[in-house]
């Protein structure tokens, strides 16, 4: 296992450099010119020319992508061209409220979503599995844009109980987190729903009941235990995706946060936050990943790592 | 049983959906109605007091810098005029008037500005305001190496690197007058002046470019924050040379979601939303505590038709193309009638505007046109644009209307920096057929409101002129227009100079926006200007 674990961080590496390099030369390649963004539209070419001069864009796009690695070693992730800030200054104070709201969506929508499958698995077919159900299809089906704007509408302008947007509460959080969280939890149900269903048609788990185990005993230890390693997996790739694509909940509630960051930026060709926030969101990604595979041995004892 | 089953999902089902819709704005058909003096609707509830002193404005859009010299968006503007003020500034009803400057003085020749400044106002960091600091702010902007867009206020630089200085030089003859010679008359100077912020010169010497996080003025509002993509925060500054601010403190919040914006008036979040999109209003028009307001704007909305193009290089098509459009129906079915069909190629708030003839919807004399110049059969246009869905909606529009005369046109809608790649590029390789733009004039002149767009060296790549047109007759114009000091003259030149390009027509001429916005009832002394900057310097919450 300890060995394992320290392969697999290892390999984080080179995966790491291979990921740099295709950032760097898809940013690069985005039509766009950031002299022109920071000169504005009136400049002349020799104003234009001059600022690509400072920022380096008029060396070849391998030496930039050197320099670009150098300095990342030494962990200088260069200046935004933006706001005359370094991009760690530019990123850090983004990363807190992403990450609160990230958290807080993944928390409701775990415990919810799982719940709702279970209950549906068991009660199958039954009314308590299709009110399970179309609450998973809400989830899945009505915009997060919409969802976001009805409940600023009912919680905060009728009943007063939410602020609109921000961050400056935990009530802050209510919202915004119910808006991104709606899809992974019904993702989440459907999934735990269906892998429950098929795990109680295996052998073992007539078996267990043939034993005269008790049916609470049979769900949820053998049945909901024998499901969770993909209903983690599942769970491991939503929370990568609400990271980086909280670009939606961020906008409708006001929030500074990640993910409008890297829309501001992409707007404005500011690379080097551009590259810094993907690099950013293809190593959680990663670390997620390895997380969600040690846990496999964690839940099923069975499960051996070489 | 299983008929049961699923008719109970489908109950279910339907009670779900019923239940959100409910959540949902309610528009019950009714519509804001313009009483004609720039208020939409007005709140009934007149009592409504602010639950503090603290004054939060909503803008869509972001905040790009805090640094007066070298900011061009509109809301960076309007947010540093809280902390910055100007020799000279455009008043409430768009009359230039003094600020930091109690007087000035043209000469005949137009060449010599001279102003006689106030005495006893104090930078917020203490330092004194004067004559110096005056032109410590010039130095700082000519400067080449601090590259600041305000350069372009006092140097043009030419294409191939060279450059002429507007300023031949700056005096200061005592501590409260400065002198501005110039190297020729230049009628848009003290236009330009109002945008000219003067920072303090202790804060230039200690943060040089970096003022855009350290913003030190003299303005009615210190500054305390600036989150950027979250907000900017100001406090009132005690000791403001002139009438004290009526609030406690700023906030400018970037809320771009325009639901967002109109959740946060009706909450009482904000106190003032800029801008209030009319889609919007049927939320908030019947509301006691809401006002509703709206203002003409030197927003021009056009579409540039590119002459390097065979079939645009005919005036008559052209023509015809300006026939086709129904610039009512635009107006109704973009801005639900919050705008002005276009009559001229500038805003008629401009000054020296003149009311243009023709090109009223008229399709019989569009297919006309098209059969003279020879394309009875119609052609093969594309049109770029934001990719917004306002501009989509904008393109759609233009589509449909010149299909009515047998143009096929291919909507392309691009992100700005792409299109802008593709749009500033040199003459031959130039591949823009349409443009749908809007443009406007943040000085006011008639010479910015033309020039950038229809003088002839102004073409890509430098500047954006699309349409490619080139007139001698329109440049000489405006060339005249800006050596003369005499606004009457002044008017004469520019009334022909708009006659060319109504009569040549290298635009398709939409319409001019209208500015609306809305405020809690017990704000007042906020507005928003037709240059779409927002004023808060007198804004007062009732208690």
């Amino acid at each position: 296992m300890l060995r394992y674990s320290i392969k697999r961080i290892l390999s984080i590496i080179p995966l790491l450099l291979v990921i740099s390099f295709l950032i760097f030369m898809f940013v690069h390649m985005i039509p766009g010119d950031p002299a022109k963004m920071i000169t504005g539209p009136d400049a002349t070419k020799a104003e234009v020319e001059l600022v690509r001069e400072q920022l380096g864009l008029n060396k070849p796009l391998l030496t930039q992508y050197k320099e670009y690695m150098t300095g990342l070693v030494k962990g200088d992730l260069g200046m935004s061209v933006k706001n005359n800030k370094t991009v760690a200054d530019t990123i850090v104070p983004r990363l807190k409220p992403t990450i609160m709201l990230t958290i807080s969506s993944m928390i409701w929508a775990t415990i919810i979503g799982i719940g709702i499958g279970i209950v549906s698995a068991i009660k199958h077919g039954k009314t308590l599995d299709y009110i399970g159900m179309i609450i998973a299809i809400s989830g899945i089906s009505i915009p997060g844009f919409w969802l976001g704007l009805q409940l600023i509408q009912k919680f905060s302008v009728v009943l007063g109980w939410f602020p609109t947007g921000g961050l400056e509460s935990w009530q802050s959080y209510v919202l915004p987190s119910l808006t991104m969280g709606a899809g992974i939890m019904a993702v989440l149900a459907r999934f735990t729903r269906s892998s429950m269903l098929e795990t109680m048609r295996e052998g073992y788990i007539r078996t267990a009941r043939a034993k005269g185990l008790s049916e609470k005993f049979v769900v949820m230890k053998h049945a909901f235990r024998n499901s969770l390693i993909e209903i983690i997996t599942v769970a491991g790739l939503q929370i990568g995706g609400l990271l980086s694509g909280s670009v939606m909940a961020e906008t409708v509630f006001s929030i500074p946060g990640l993910g409008r960051l890297l829309v501001d930026s992409i707007n404005f060709r500011d690379y080097k936050v551009v590259q810094a926030l993907l690099l950013f969101f293809a190593l959680e990604y990663i670390v997620i990943n390895l997380v969600v595979d040690l846990l496999y041995g964690v839940i099923n004892p069975k499960v051996r790592y070489d | 049983m299983k008929l049961k089953k699923r008719l109970i999902f489908v109950l279910l089902a339907s009670l779900l959906i019923l239940g959100l819709t409910a959540c949902g704005n309610k528009d019950d058909g009714k519509k804001a109605t313009d009483s004609g003096d720039g208020k939409l609707s007005t709140a009934s509830n007149s009592d409504a007091k602010s639950p503090d002193n603290d004054l939060v404005i909503a803008i869509e859009g972001s905040i790009n810098s805090l640094d007066p010299a070298n900011i061009g968006d509109t809301n960076s503007i309007a947010t540093t005029r809280g902390m910055f003020e100007n020799l000279v500034k455009f008043d409430e009803n768009q009359k230039m008037v003094g600020q930091l400057a109690k007087s000035w003085e043209i000469s005949e020749d137009s060449l010599t500005y001279t102003f006689k400044l106030n005495e006893g106002i104090k930078f917020h960091d203490g330092t004194d305001f004067n004559a110096e600091a005056v032109k410590a702010n010039y130095d700082r902007v000519i400067d080449k190496d601090n590259e600041l867009r305000q350069r372009r206020t006092f140097v043009e630089t030419k294409d191939d690197g060279t450059e002429s200085f507007r300023v031949e030089s700056i005096e200061t003859p005592d501590d409260y007058t400065v002198v501005f010679k110039l190297t020729e008359p230049w009628s848009p100077f003290l236009n330009r002046l109002s945008q000219f912020c003067i920072v303090s010169p202790k804060a230039i010497e200690e943060f040089g470019n970096d003022i855009m996080n350290n913003p030190v003025g003299t303005g009615p509002f210190k500054y305390v924050e600036w989150e950027q993509g979250s907000h900017t925060k100001m406090v009132k500054n005690e000791d403001y040379w002139g009438e004290k601010p009526g609030v406690d403190s700023v906030t400018v919040k970037e809320v771009g979601e325009a639901g967002s914006r109109t959740a946060m008036l009706q909450t009482g979040e904000a106190d003032f939303v800029y801008p209030m999109t009319s889609d919007q209003l049927a939320a908030v028009e019947d509301a006691e505590d809401i006002n509703i307001l709206k203002n003409d704007s030197n927003i021009m909305r056009f579409v540039a038709l590119n002459k390097l193009i065979p079939e645009l290089s005919d005036v008559r098509v052209r023509q015809a193309m300006n026939y086709a459009i129904d610039k009512e129906a635009f107006v109704q079915l973009m801005y639900s009638g919050y705008a002005k069909p276009a009559t001229s190629a500038v805003p008629s708030i401009i000054e020296g505007y003149v009311e243009q003839e023709g090109y009223d919807y008229d399709l019989e004399k569009a297919k006309e046109l098209m059969k003279e110049a020879g394309y009875e059969d119609g052609f093969k246009l594309t049109i770029w644009g934001d990719n917004t869905t306002q501009e989509i909606k904008g393109m759609t529009f233009i589509k449909q209307q010149l299909e009515q005369i047998g143009i096929e046109v291919e909507v392309l809608p691009m992100e700005e920096a792409t299109r802008n790649d593709k749009i500033y590029v040199e003459k031959e390789e130039a591949e823009v057929n349409m443009w749908y733009v809007n443009w406007s004039a943040s000085d006011f002149t008639m010479d910015s409101s033309m020039r950038a767009l229809l003088y002839s060296t102004m073409i890509p790549p430098t500047n954006a002129n699309s349409a490619y047109f080139q007139n001698e007759e329109f440049d000489k114009l405006l060339d005249e227009g800006l050596k003369t000091a005499d606004t009457e003259k002044q008017n004469e030149l520019y009334a022909k100079a708009q006659k060319i390009v109504w009569d040549e027509a290298p635009w398709l001429f939409l319409g001019n926006d209208q500015i609306i916005y809305a405020t809690k009832s017990y704000l007042s002394g906020v507005y928003v200007a037709p240059d779409g900057a927002f004023n808060f310097a007198n804004a007062k919450l009732a208690q």
